[in-house]
C-alpha cells in the first residue's frame, strides 16, 4: 500500500494473522506501547488535522487511514484486529461474531455465531441480515474500492461487481436470524478472508442503510458515533450510549467522552496547538522546521515508531536514459542517502537502504550495492568515482530527464535533490511536481511517458511478495493504465519465473520461500529499477495530558484509548 | 434601466457560460486526467473504474457531461466533489462565510484608513506630510500580500508571541463567530491587517488625486465664493464627488475578493475561504469545486462591475444611460 | 450605447489621473527634464538599475565570491567558519536529535544569508532569483503592453463590431478571476509529458517562457482599456480628422498619427506593469505553479523560505526585501514618468 501522504489514501493493514516483525514499536521515549489501556474516561479529545481525509467519508468506501483510525470505534466487524500496541495488535480476534471460526469445506466456508443484545447506535438490535445486508451494500454501493479485488472472493462476488445493481448474494452470504449465524462461502480457500472482514469495508451497519454513497457513516456497533462530519470544520464523535462492552480485546470502551477531529490547520499551526495544549494530537507529519524544538522542548510527548515501509524512486525501465541499467546503476551509486535522511527529518526518522524489501520483513538480508565499500550490506557514502564511469560507458549523458515528485514539502526535496545530482551527472533534469492527489495515478500511467518518479509503499500484509510482486512483477504493469503499480514498468523473466516459484513454495513452505525471496531481491536491486532511497518511522505528536498512548501496527495511534483526563 | 438590466443579465449568462465552458476545455485538456482513477482509491480493478465512470456520468460524450455538470451546480444543486466525496454547493457555502469575515473586515479597515491618509494628504498638500503619507502609501502597494503575510507571523506567532503585545494572537486558522466570536475576532485581526495594508494604500492614492481635481471644479469654487468653511467645502463637496470614484473601485475590488481573490490571505493566514478551496481544487484537478467555484468567482466580479455601474449612474447624473 | 464603460477600473493601474485629455505632439523633452528635476524619481531609477545590475551579476557573487552553485544540493556539505568546519545542514539537537536544520546567516562571503533545505547559498539565489523575476516581469509586462497596444488600436481605429468583439473578449478575461486562469494553465502545461506545441513554438514547464506568456496574456486588459479609450478619442480630434480629409490611409493614420500619442501612454504605463508583473509572477511561484526548478525566481525562494520562517527567517525574508524595493522604485518612477507626462500637469502650470 502506498504513502501515508496528506491526501493519499492510506490505509495501513496488517493483512495477515501471523505477523512476523511487522511495525514493531522501537521506541523512541518513554511511553508503553503494549501496555492496556488505563487512565480516566472523559473529557474531550481534540485532533487537529490539515485537511478531512480525502474521498468519501463512507465507510464502505473510505480507504484513508485518518477515517479509518476514527471507523474502527464506532464500527464493528466480525472480527477485529486486537486493540492494543505492538505487535499482539496484528492478532484477529472475535468481535460481532463469539468466536472466530475454522473453515470448513478446505478453506471455502465459514459460518459466524452473531452475538446477542448488540445495539446499533440508532437503538436497532444487530441482527445475522444485517451483516447479510451490509455485504450487498458493499456491492450495491457500486465504488468500492476493494469489490472486486478483496470481496470477489465470496460467491456470486464477481458478478456483483459486473452488475452492481442486480447484485444478490444469495448463495454468497447466508444469514440465520433465528440461529444468530451467518455462513460465508468463498469460490475458493483465502488464507486473508478473517483479515479482509476486520477492516471498515465489512463493518457491519444497520439494514436500511441507503445503498448509496453517504456524507457522514451511518450508525454502527461500537463506543462512540458520528456527531457531525463537515470537510471544512471538523468531525465530532460523541459516546454510543448503546454501547456495553462485549469483548475488551475487540472493542474495549474508549475514554475520552467526545472526540473531535479539527480541519483545516497548518502543520505549523498543528505543532503550535499541541505545544500549547489547544489540540491533543496532530494527524500531520510535523514540519521539518518544528522537529528541533520538539525534540528539545517536547521530547516526553514525541513517539516514533518504526514502519515497514519503503520510499523509492522508480526508473522507467522502458523508455530512455534508463532503460539503460549502466544509466541505473550510476545514479544508484551517485545517491547520497544520508542527504535523502536528512530531507526526511535526520537519522532519528528515517534509514538509507538500498533494496526493495525492508529491514524486519520476511525475506530480508541486508544487501547494499550501491555504496562506497559494499558488502557489508549497510550503505555508507556514495560512488561518486563508480557513477561517472558507469554513465559515460552508457552514453545517456546530456539526456534530458523530468523528476516527477509531489507538492508536498519532503518529496518536493527529494525531487530537488535528484535534478541537482542529475545535472550533476550531465543529465539535463527538470522538476515536475503534481499535487499529491494526481501524482501517484499520472506515474503509474505509462501514457505520460515519466522517466523518474517518486514514490513510497507501505506493506498491506507482511509477506515479500507485498513488495516484490506486487511494486516489481511483470502483472502488475498494465500499459496505457492509470492502475499500473509497477512505476518501473519492469518485466525481467526470469526474475519473475523466481517469483512464482518462491509464491507457489510459500504455501506449502514459508521458511523456504523467504530464502528464494532475499535471492530475488537481490536480483532485483542489481537490476536497479529503483533508486530505494530510505525506510522511514512514524513520529506522532501527543499534548502534555495524553496519558497512555499505544502504537498498534494495524491502526497506528489508537486514539480511543489515549486518556486527556 | 429595464434595459440595462437586461443587458447586464446576459452578459452575465455570456460571462458565465464561456468561463465555465474554458474551464472545462482546459480540464479535459489536462493530459493524465481521470477522475475515476483518482475516486477509485490504491488498487481498483478495472470494473470499479468502469462503474464509477458510469456512476458520474463520465462516459459519456463531453457535452453530455457539460449539461450534467450545469444541471447539478444550477437545477438540483447535488454535484458530489471527486476528490472529498461531498457534496460541491454546501461545501462551497460554509467556505464562503470565512471568505466573508476576512473581507468585509478588511473592507473597514481599509475604508477608514484610506479616506483619513488621503484626506489628510490633500488637506496638508504643499507640507511635508503629504509626499510623507503617499509614500507609505506606495510602500504599501509594493509589499506582496503573502510575504507581509508571512513576516506578521513569524513576529506574532514566533519571535514576539511571548511579548504582551502579540501573546493573545491565537494559532493560524479559522473559529466560526457562532462558535467563539472573540476568537473569530482574534483569529482574523492580522489577516485583515494584512489585507487591507495594500488597499489602504492603492485608495489613499486615488481619493488624493480625486481630492486635488475636484478642488479645481467650477461648483467646488462657487462653493468657497459664496463664503462655506473650507471644512464644509471639503466634507460636503469635495470629498463627496470624489467618493464616486472610489465608490466604484470599492465595489470591483469587493466583488473580486469575495469572489476568491483573497486567496494569498487564506493561504497564507490558514483560513479555509473560498480561496483556498479553489486554490486546492486546481492543483488537485477536482473538476466540480473547480467549476464550482470558478462560475461563483466570475459572478460576484461580474456582479459587482453591473452593481458598480448602476450606482455610479446613480450618483453621477451626467453618466446616467440613455 | 445605453450603456457606458467602466472607466473607473482602469484605476487600478493608476492611470485614472490621465484619461482622454492628450495634446498633440507630446513634448517628450520638456517630460525628459521635468522627470530629471524629480528627485525622488531619479533615486527610483537608481535603485531600479542597482537591483538589475546585481541580479545580472549574479554569475560573478555566485562563482567569485560565494564561491558555490546555487542549483546544486549540498546536504551533505561542509564549509569552514572561523576556522572550523561546519556543516551545511545539522541535526536537530536535544534528547530525540529530530529534525535537520539548515546553517543560519553567516555574514561571510560564505553563505551569507544561510542555506536553504538544500544546503545551497540563499544570497546567491537570491541575485539568480531577481535575475528570473525580472526577466518574467519586463518580458510579460512589454508583451502586455505590446498585444493591448495592437488590440487597442484595432478596436479605436475600426470600432464597430470590430471594437465590440475586442472589447467583449477582454471583459471575459477580465471576469475570469487571474489566479483562477493563471492556476489552470500551469496546471495544464505542468502535467503534459512533453510540454506544450503550438505551432513551432515549444513550451516545456521548467521554461520561464511558460510563466511569461500567463502572465502576460492575463494582464493585456488592463492595459487594453485605456489604450482604445485614448485611441477612440483620438480619431475624433481635428489632426486625425485633417489627416483623414487629406485623404490618408489606414496604416499612415495609426502609425503616424495615432501611435505616437499612445506611445507616451506606454511608457507610463509600463513601469507600473512590470512592477503589478512582479508581483504576480512572485505570488504565483510562491503558490508553485510560477517558475519551476532547477531555476529560481524570488516567489520560489519565499516559497523554499516558508518552511524555514521560524527557525531561518531569513531565507523568506530577504527575497521579499528585493521584490518590496524593487516593485517600489517601478511605482514612484510611473509617478515620476505621470508627472511628467501627463497633459493636465501642464494645464494645471497654465492656470
Amino acid at each position: 500500500m502506498r504513502a501515508r501522504s496528506l491526501f493519499l489514501l492510506i490505509a495501513a493493514l496488517g493483512l495477515t494473522a501471523t505477523l512476523a516483525a511487522c511495525g514493531g514499536s522501537s521506541k523512541s521515549s518513554k511511553g508503553t506501547t503494549s501496555s492496556t489501556s488505563g487512565g480516566a474516561a472523559g473529557g474531550t479529545f481534540i485532533a487537529v488535522a490539515q485537511a478531512a481525509p480525502s474521498g468519501s467519508p463512507d465507510p464502505q468506501i473510505d480507504y484513508t487511514l485518518q477515517e479509518w483510525q476514527l471507523l474502527i470505534f464506532t464500527h464493528d466487524g466480525l472480527v477485529a484486529f486486537k486493540r492494543v500496541g505492538g505487535t499482539e495488535g496484528t492478532k484477529i480476534v472475535p468481535d460481532l461474531a463469539t468466536s472466530v471460526p475454522e473453515p470448513t469445506d478446505g478453506g471455502k466456508t465459514y459460518t459466524f455465531t452473531i452475538r446477542k443484545g448488540i445495539k446499533f447506535s440508532n437503538g436497532n438490535e444487530l441482527k445475522p441480515s444485517d451483516v447479510k445486508y451490509t455485504f450487498l451494500r458493499l456491492f450495491k454501493i457500486g465504488q468500492s474500492p476493494n469489490a472486486g479485488s478483496w470481496y470477489n472472493v465470496i460467491v456470486g462476488g464477481d458478478a456483483c461487481v459486473k452488475t452492481p445493481k442486480t447484485c444478490n448474494l444469495d448463495q454468497g452470504v447466508i444469514a440465520n436470524d433465528a440461529k444468530s449465524t451467518v455462513t460465508f462461502h468463498l469460490t475458493r480457500g483465502d488464507p486473508e478472508f478473517l483479515d479482509k472482514l476486520g477492516v471498515p469495508f465489512a463493518f457491519i451497519l444497520p439494514t436500511g442503510t441507503p445503498n448509496t454513497e453517504l456524507q457522514i457513516p451511518p450508525a454502527g456497533t461500537g463506543p462512540y458515533k458520528w456527531a457531525q462530519y463537515n470537510t471544512n470544520k471538523q468531525v465530532k464523535l460523541v459516546r454510543n450510549p448503546f454501547f456495553k462492552v462485549w469483548s475488551k480485546d475487540a472493542q474495549p470502551p474508549g475514554n475520552p467522552d467526545v472526540i473531535l477531529e479539527k480541519f483545516g490547520l497548518s502543520g505549523e499551526a498543528q505543532v503550535t496547538q499541541v505545544e500549547n495544549g489547544q489540540a491533543d494530537w496532530m494527524f500531520d507529519t510535523p514540519p521539518a522546521d518544528r522537529l528541533n524544538e520538539m525534540s528539545t522542548k517536547y521530547s516526553s510527548q514525541v513517539f516514533v515508531n518504526s514502519l515497514t515501509a519503503d520510499y523509492y524512486f522508480a526508473f522507467n525501465v522502458r523508455i530512455p536514459p534508463f532503460n539503460n541499467l549502466k544509466a541505473r546503476q550510476g545514479v544508484n551509486f551517485a545517491t547520497d542517502r544520508s542527504a535523502l535522511v536528512k530531507i526526511y527529518g535526520g537519522p532519528k526518522l528515517a534509514v538509507p537502504t538500498c533494496q526493495v524489501l525492508p529491514p524486519g520483513f520476511p525475506g530480508y538480508k541486508a544487501y547494499c550495492p550501491y555504496t562506497k565499500n559494499p558488502g557489508s550490506g549497510k550503505w555508507t557514502a556514495p560512488d561518486m568515482v563508480k557513477a561517472k564511469q558507469l554513465i559515460a560507458a552508457s552514453g545517456t549523458k546530456g539526456a534530458v530527464v523530468k523528476v516527477n515528485t509531489d507538492t508536498t514539502d519532503v518529496n518536493k526535496a527529494f525531487g530537488e535533490y535528484f535534478v541537482s545530482l542529475l545535472n550533476k551527472l550531465g543529465y539535463k533534469a527538470q522538476l515536475q511536481a503534481l499535487s499529491a492527489d494526481i501524482q501517484y495515478p499520472y506515474c503509474q500511467n505509462s501514457k505520460n511517458k515519466v522517466q523518474f518518479c517518486y514514490s513510497s509503499w507501505y506493506q498491506d500484509y507482511p509477506a515479500a511478495s507485498d513488495f516484490l510482486n506486487v511494486l516489481l512483477g511483470c502483472a502488475s504493469f498494465v500499459p496505457n493504465s492509470n492502475a499500473s503499480p509497477n512505476i518501473s514498468e519492469f518485466c525481467n523473466k526470469p526474475i519473475q519465473a523466481q517469483m512464482d516459484a518462491a509464491l507457489k513454495q510459500g504455501i506449502t513452505d514459508p521458511t523456504g520461500a523467504n530464502t528464494k525471496w532475499a535471492a530475488i531481491d537481490k536480483a532485483v536491486t542489481d537490476q536497479a529499477p529503483w533508486v530505494a532511497m530510505i525506510n522511514p518511522k512514524y513520529l506522532n505528536f501527543v499534548s502534555k495530558r495524553v496519558k497512555g498512548f499505544q502504537f498498534s501496527p494495524q491502526w497506528y495511534f489508537l486514539i480511543d484509548q489515549a486518556s486527556v483526563k | 434601466m429595464a434595459t440595462f438590466i437586461v443587458r447586464r443579465v446576459l452578459w452575465l449568462v455570456v460571462v458565465l457560460f464561456a468561463v465555465s465552458v474554458l474551464v472545462f476545455l482546459i480540464f479535459f485538456a489536462t493530459p493524465g486526467v481521470d477522475p475515476a482513477r483518482q475516486m477509485a482509491g490504491r488498487n481498483p480493478t478495472a470494473e470499479t473504474i468502469k462503474n464509477i465512470k458510469h456512476e458520474f456520468g463520465l462516459d459519456r460524450p463531453l457535452p453530455v457531461q457539460y449539461g450534467l455538470m450545469m444541471k447539478h451546480i444550477f437545477v438540483s444543486r447535488d454535484l458530489i466533489s471527486y476528490g472529498s466525496h461531498t457534496k460541491v454547493i454546501p461545501e462551497i457555502l460554509s467556505a464562503a462565510p470565512v471568505t466573508l469575515s476576512l473581507v468585509f473586515g478588511a473592507a473597514v479597515i481599509w475604508i477608514v484608513f484610506s479616506i483619513l491618509t488621503g484626506l489628510a494628504a490633500a488637506v496638508f498638500r504643499g507640507t511635508v506630510i503629504d509626499p510623507l503619507l503617499m509614500i507609505l502609501a506606495l510602500i504599501g502597494i509594493s509589499i506582496p500580500v503573502f510575504w507581509l503575510g508571512e513576516v506578521v507571523n513569524l513576529v506574532t506567532q514566533s519571535r514576539l508571541h511571548g511579548f504582551f503585545l502579540f501573546s493573545w494572537v491565537p494559532p493560524l486558522g479559522y473559529t466560526p463567530f457562532t462558535q467563539d466570536p472573540l476568537l473569530w475576532f482574534e483569529g482574523l485581526v492580522f489577516p485583515w491587517l494584512t489585507l487591507s495594508v495594500l488597499y489602504i494604500g492603492f485608495y489613499a492614492r486615488v481619493l488624493r488625486a480625486n481630492l486635488i481635481e475636484t478642488e479645481n471644479e467650477d461648483y467646488v469654487r462657487t462653493a468657497r465664493a459664496k463664503g462655506i468653511s473650507e471644512r464644509r467645502v471639503l466634507l460636503r463637496h469635495t470629498l463627496r464627488t470624489s467618493m464616486i470614484t472610489f465608490v466604484s473601485l470599492f465595489g470591483l475590488d469587493f466583488g473580486v475578493l469575495v469572489g476568491g481573490g483573497a486567496l494569498l490571505t487564506e493561504v497564507v493566514f490558514g483560513l479555509p475561504g473560498v480561496g483556498l478551496l479553489t486554490y486546492h481544487s486546481l492543483t488537485s484537478l477536482d473538476l466540480p469545486v473547480i467549476m464550482t467555484t470558478v462560475i461563483y468567482g466570475a459572478f460576484f466580479i461580474t456582479l459587482a462591475s453591473a452593481l458598480v455601474d448602476l450606482v455610479y449612474a446613480w450618483l453621477d447624473p451626467r453618466v446616467r444611460p440613455a | 450605447m445605453a450603456v457606458f464603460e467602466p472607466e473607473a477600473e482602469l484605476a487600478t493601474l493608476d492611470t485614472e489621473e490621465f484619461g482622454g485629455e492628450v495634446v498633440g505632439r507630446s513634448p517628450w523633452a520638456l517630460a525628459g527634464r521635468r522627470l530629471v528635476r524629480n528627485k525622488l524619481a531619479i533615486a527610483a531609477v537608481i535603485v531600479f538599475v542597482l537591483i538589475v545590475a546585481v541580479s545580472f551579476a549574479a554569475p560573478l557573487y555566485a562563482s567569485h565570491i560565494a564561491h558555490t552553485n546555487p542549483f546544486e544540493s549540498n546536504l551533505s556539505g561542509t564549509f569552514q567558519q572561523n576556522g572550523k568546519t561546519v556543516q551545511v545542514i545539522q541535526q536537530g539537537a536535544g534528547k530525540l536529535g529530530l529534525g535537520e536544520t539548515p546553517v543560519g546567516p553567516t555574514w561571510h562571503a560564505k553563505y551569507l544569508l544561510g542555506a536553504d533545505n538544500q544546503g545551497r547559498d540563499v544570497s546567491a539565489r537570491v541575485l539568480y532569483g531577481g535575475r528570473a523575476s525580472l526577466e518574467i516581469g519586463i518580458g510579460s509586462a512589454v508583451l502586455a503592453s505590446l498585444l493591448a497596444v495592437v488590440f487597442g488600436l484595432i478596436a479605436g481605429f475600426f470600432g464597430g463590431w470590430t471594437d465590440a468583439f475586442l472589447s467583449r473578449l477582454m471583459d471575459l478575461i477580465w471576469a475570469f478571476p487571474v489566479y483562477l486562469l493563471a492556476i489552470s494553465l500551469a496546471t495544464v502545461l505542468l502535467t503534459a509529458p512533453n510540454g506544450l506545441r503550438i505551432g513551432f513554438v515549444h513550451l516545456s514547464a521548467s521554461s520561464l517562457w511558460v510563466p511569461l506568456t500567463i502572465i502576460g496574456v492575463i494582464y493585456v486588459p488592463y492595459v487594453f482599456r485605456p489604450i482604445r479609450g485614448q485611441v477612440l478619442s483620438l480619431r475624433e480630434r481635428e489632426f486625425v480628422e485633417a489627416a483623414i480629409a487629406q485623404g490618408a490611409s489606414n496604416a499612415r493614420l495609426i502609425f503616424s498619427e495615432i501611435l505616437p500619442n499612445v506611445a507616451s501612454t506606454v511608457v507610463v504605463l509600463l513601469p507600473l506593469m512590470i512592477a503589478t508583473t512582479i508581483l504576480t509572477e512572485s505570488a504565483l511561484s510562491y503558490l508553485s505553479i510560477g517558475v519551476q526548478p532547477p531555476n529560481a525566481s524570488w516567489g520560489t525562494v519565499i516559497q523554499d523560505g516558508q518552511g524555514l520562517l521560524y527557525t531561518r527567517p531569513w531565507v523568506a525574508i530577504a527575497p521579499g526585501i528585493m521584490i518590496v524595493l524593487t516593485v517600489l522604485a517601478l511605482n514612484v518612477l510611473g509617478d515620476g514618468l505621470r508627472d511628467a507626462l501627463d497633459p493636465r500637469s501642464k494645464l494645471r502650470m497654465k492656470g
